[in-house]
């Protein structure tokens, strides 16, 4: 009947848990978007620390550096909580996706539980001064992607544990975990200019 | 249906295929339905209409300002009103009308072109297009509430600071920025995601149009520029708000840091703006010369390579700050360098056309109005970025000729031939080609009537943003010649409104291929139905439409009873997976309110930070949650 060629599709699976989803793709540009604040932020941070003569101003305690860097190893062990769940999810195996977030969940808040505890022993705060100014929009920010990630990842668990899910959310599961490579991944540099560029780049009479 | 017989294969069961497509596309009914579409023909008009609005109002308000410039000494507006006016004729213009009049022609075309039923996130697009509506709704709210914005489009501290702008107008612009570039944003994932994963099986990067490319690219920069707008933008409201420090000098904040990063912004803007319009650009000189592009690797290339470059230059914004003179001949050589690549892409059209069969209808018409105009602007350009003559003409109206005719040169006229090229696909009419020849007139003349003085005026020492003028500096003639010029302009506009109304009444049935253009959108019906394609097309050359019938293909076996389309792979679109998009949804609508409240409280209170994310969260919990069969694993 047809004169015209047909690629017919109807073999193909209607979803694909994998870096192939649109959604996948999406998740990574919000990552992109998000990352380049942060560079920017970053860059402005020692842009101003180099018009400056004093850093951190003065009055300004040195941030603590031990807290903040064993924090760093719950943090990054988180990852492979969501390394496991995402696998999971690519296999379809609920017990590996419940494992997997459970375990990302309860790294992830120890993580958060040790920032908190350092953040409240700034002896400034960000109406104190420019410093003032960007510690607290890092932790800030971060935080609250952070807190914002938890919560998407706990709903996912739950969907998972009373057992409403199908391939949209394992695709969830699985974005969920490039999402949380990233907030993890950014950390990284935000934490060595919260903590140590005050010591390495610093000058305080 | 009939209507599309010929582009479709004969299928044994088509009717009833189709009927059942029919039924999954539907819209809601109702007022809550209407609220409730995700349909990127709907969103991108919804884009399209809005914009046109704002285009309108800052339009309106630009002859205010030249009433009030038409003769020295003039009383028709306060020094204060004035302020207000080019502060929001500036913002309405470049955040509310540009930016999001090219992301609504985008979502409206892009997945057409690329061969799909729908961008690849709908229900990111419909809340994109709610936030842009509020973020209108909030700004014009603080103009109609006597606190209209007063401190220019890019708002400098320490003027904008707390201590120099009590009250609330500049907190109104800035979180303003927020709302769009939120939506900015989510325009920009969503077409990203969508020309990487769902172009049409045989549609390889190679093949792509020109304007996807464009798009593709414009895309990018929205992700890696605007980032930069909400940190500027925030540094302000944290600042007035909560009172950090970052702009505030006496505390070792700084303003000139709050420059480079709004430039940093800014400059990729006006490209965020006009590289879609050189997209129009390449569809229509194609369509109208009837001619393959001449050069598409180096057109590709050049667009690749000016929005790298767009990423150099911002300084060139800053000249008059005072720079080292390393950065100055940075800056000067990086901003001469965007010469070469639109030149490359000028000399490919004019080749394209030379070599092909133009067809002078009023699109191409504006085609040719933008290669005037666009070329004076980018000469007066090149002509800024040498620093010694940007300190001589910086702050004149030298600077505004320069900006309003690559702006309206380079984005509006291109805009415009967008609009008659692709009305008959969006209303199923053509327009009229005689008002429209006159439309083109009008406006070509009131355009360079109104703006070419300004650069002798600009020259004669006249600054920017001066609500009047003493007689004896003799800049009266010129003053009065522009605002002619202007309400010849705004004749332009009422032609075209009433070209837009009358035909879409009354106009000749356009068919599917009015011009026997060669990219997909053209192979279905006009308009189009929720679902784009009855069978989606597949891609045998760059110019699907124009191969032999016999080279045509189709996609079958998708499924009809829900919303289906086809993922394809990022370089060469071979099919990969089916995709099921979700159903229409008021979600998008809610999460838009939740997100409202807070961004809008905030500025009054910032606790409302708060308050908007917790019911912002809520809001998503109810967008994602899981309901109805075609979730479940199949
Ligand atoms: C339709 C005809 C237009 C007319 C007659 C017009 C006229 C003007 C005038 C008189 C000014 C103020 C000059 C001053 O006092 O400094 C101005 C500023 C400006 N215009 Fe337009 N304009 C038009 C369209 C546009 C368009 C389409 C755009 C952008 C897409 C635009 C963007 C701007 C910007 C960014 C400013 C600077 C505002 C500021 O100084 O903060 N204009 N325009
Ligand atoms: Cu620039």
């Amino acid at each position: 009947m047809t004169e015209f060629r047909t690629i017919d599709v109807s073999g193909l699976p209607s979803y694909d848990v994998s870096s192939q989803s649109p959604l996948w793709w999406g998740q990574l540009m919000i990552t992109f978007i998000e990352g380049t604040m942060f560079g920017i932020l970053i860059a402005a941070y020692f842009y101003t620390r180099l018009r400056m003569d004093v850093w951190p101003p003065p009055g300004d305690q040195y941030p603590h550096l031990l807290l903040p860097s064993l924090a760093l190893v719950p943090l990054i062990l988180s990852c492979a909580g969501s390394y496991w769940a995402s696998e999971s999810a690519k296999k379809n195996s609920r017990l590996g996706m419940i494992a997997g977030l459970l375990l990302n969940l309860v790294l992830a808040v120890i993580a958060l539980a040790m920032r908190i505890v350092e953040w409240h022993s700034l002896n400034f705060n960000w109406k104190a001064d420019i410093q003032g100014s960007y510690v607290w929009a890092f932790l800030g920010l971060h935080t609250f992607d952070y807190i914002a990630d938890l919560v998407f990842t706990a709903v996912l668990l739950v969907l998972v544990l009373i057992g409403r899910y199908g391939p949209k959310q394992r695709l969830g599961v699985h974005v969920d975990s490039v999402v949380w490579y990233f907030l993890v991944l950014i950390w990284i540099p935000i934490y060595v200019t919260i903590y140590w560029a005050p010591v390495f780049a610093g000058s305080q009479q | 249906m009939t209507a599309t017989q010929d582009f479709t294969p004969q299928i044994p069961n088509q009717a009833e295929e189709v009927e059942q497509l029919h039924r999954s596309w539907r819209h809601p009914r109702g007022v809550l339905g209407w609220l409730s579409y995700t349909t990127h023909q709907a969103i991108g008009t919804r884009y399209i209409i809005t914009a046109f609005i704002m285009l309108l109002t800052g339009g309106a308000e630009a002859l205010l300002m030249r009433t009030q410039l038409a003769r020295p000494n003039n009383g028709f507006l306060s020094p204060d009103r004035y302020n207000e006016i080019f502060t929001t004729h500036g913002t309405t213009m470049m955040f509310l009308f540009a930016v999001p009049m090219m992301e609504g022609m985008a979502i409206y075309l892009v997945p057409l072109m690329c061969g799909t039923r729908n961008v690849a996130f709908p229900r990111l697009n419909a809340f994109g297009y709610w936030m842009f509506l509020f973020g209108v709704l909030f700004l014009y709210w603080g103009v109609f509430t006597n606190a209209a914005p007063d401190v220019g489009w890019f708002a400098y501290p320490p003027l904008s600071g707390p201590q120099f702008t009590p009250g609330k107008r500049t907190d109104y612009w800035a979180q303003m920025i927020t709302f769009t570039e939120v939506s900015a944003l989510c325009v920009a994932t969503e077409i990203i995601a969508t020309i990487f994963k769902m172009r049409a099986p045989g549609m390889s990067l190679n093949r792509m149009p020109l304007y996807v490319w464009s798009l593709l690219i414009q895309s990018f920069m929205v992700i890696f520029a605007m980032p930069a707008v909400v940190i500027a933008s925030s540094y302000l409201l944290s600042d007035r708000t909560v009172a950090t420090q970052f702009v505030n000098p006496a505390e070792g904040g700084d303003p000139i840091l709050y420059q480079h990063v709004f430039w940093f912004f800014g400059h990729p803007e006006v490209y965020i703006i006009f590289i879609p319009a050189l997209g129009f650009v390449s569809a229509i000189v194609v369509a109208h010369a009837r001619r393959e592009i001449f050069g598409y690797t180096a057109m590709v290339l050049a667009q690749i390579a000016n929005g790298f470059i767009a990423f150099g230059l911002w300084v060139h914004h800053m000249f008059a700050t005072g720079l080292p003179q390393i950065g100055e001949a940075y800056f000067t050589a990086s901003s001469m360098m965007i010469a070469i690549t639109s030149g490359v892409q000028i000399f490919c059209w004019l080749a394209t056309l030379w070599t092909g069969r133009p067809r002078l209808t009023t699109a191409l018409h504006f085609i040719y109005g933008f290669l005037v105009i666009f070329v004076v602007g980018g000469l007066t350009g090149v002509v800024l970025a040498s620093v010694p003559l940007d300190w001589q003409v910086h702050d004149t109206y030298f600077v505004v000729a320069h900006f309003h005719y690559v702006l309206i040169g380079g984005a509006l006229f291109p805009l415009f031939g967008a609009f008659y090229h692709w009305f008959p696909k969006i209303t199923g009419r053509m327009m009229d080609e005689k008002i429209g020849r006159l439309n083109f007139w009008v406006l070509f003349i009131g355009f360079n009537l109104t703006f070419f003085p300004m650069h002798i005026q600009g020259l004669m020492g006249m600054p920017r943003r001066v609500y009047t003028y003493p007689a004896e500096m003799g800049w009266g003639p010129l003053n009065f010649i522009e605002t002619i010029g202007a309400y010849i302009i705004g004749i332009g506009g009422i032609l075209f409104i009433a070209n837009v109304v009358s035909s879409h009444r009354s106009g000749r049935i356009a068919g599917n291929n009015p011009w026997d253009a060669d990219s997909l959108e053209w192979a279905t019906a006009s308009p189009p139905e929720n679902y784009n394609f009855e069978y989606l097309p597949v891609a045998t050359s760059r110019y699907p439409l124009w191969v032999d019938r016999s080279e045509r293909a189709f996609v079958t076996g998708l499924r009809n009873d829900r919303r289906e389309a086809l993922v394809t792979t990022l370089m060469d679109a071979e099919p990969h997976h089916r995709y099921v998009f979700p159903a229409s949804s008021i979600w998008p609508f809610i999460t838009a309110i939740a997100v409202t409240i807070g961004f809008a409280g905030s500025v009054f209170n910032p606790w409302y930070i708060v308050w908007g994310s917790v019911l912002s969260g809520l809001a998503l919990v109810g967008w994602f949650w899981p309901r109805g069969d075609s979730e479940a694993e199949s």
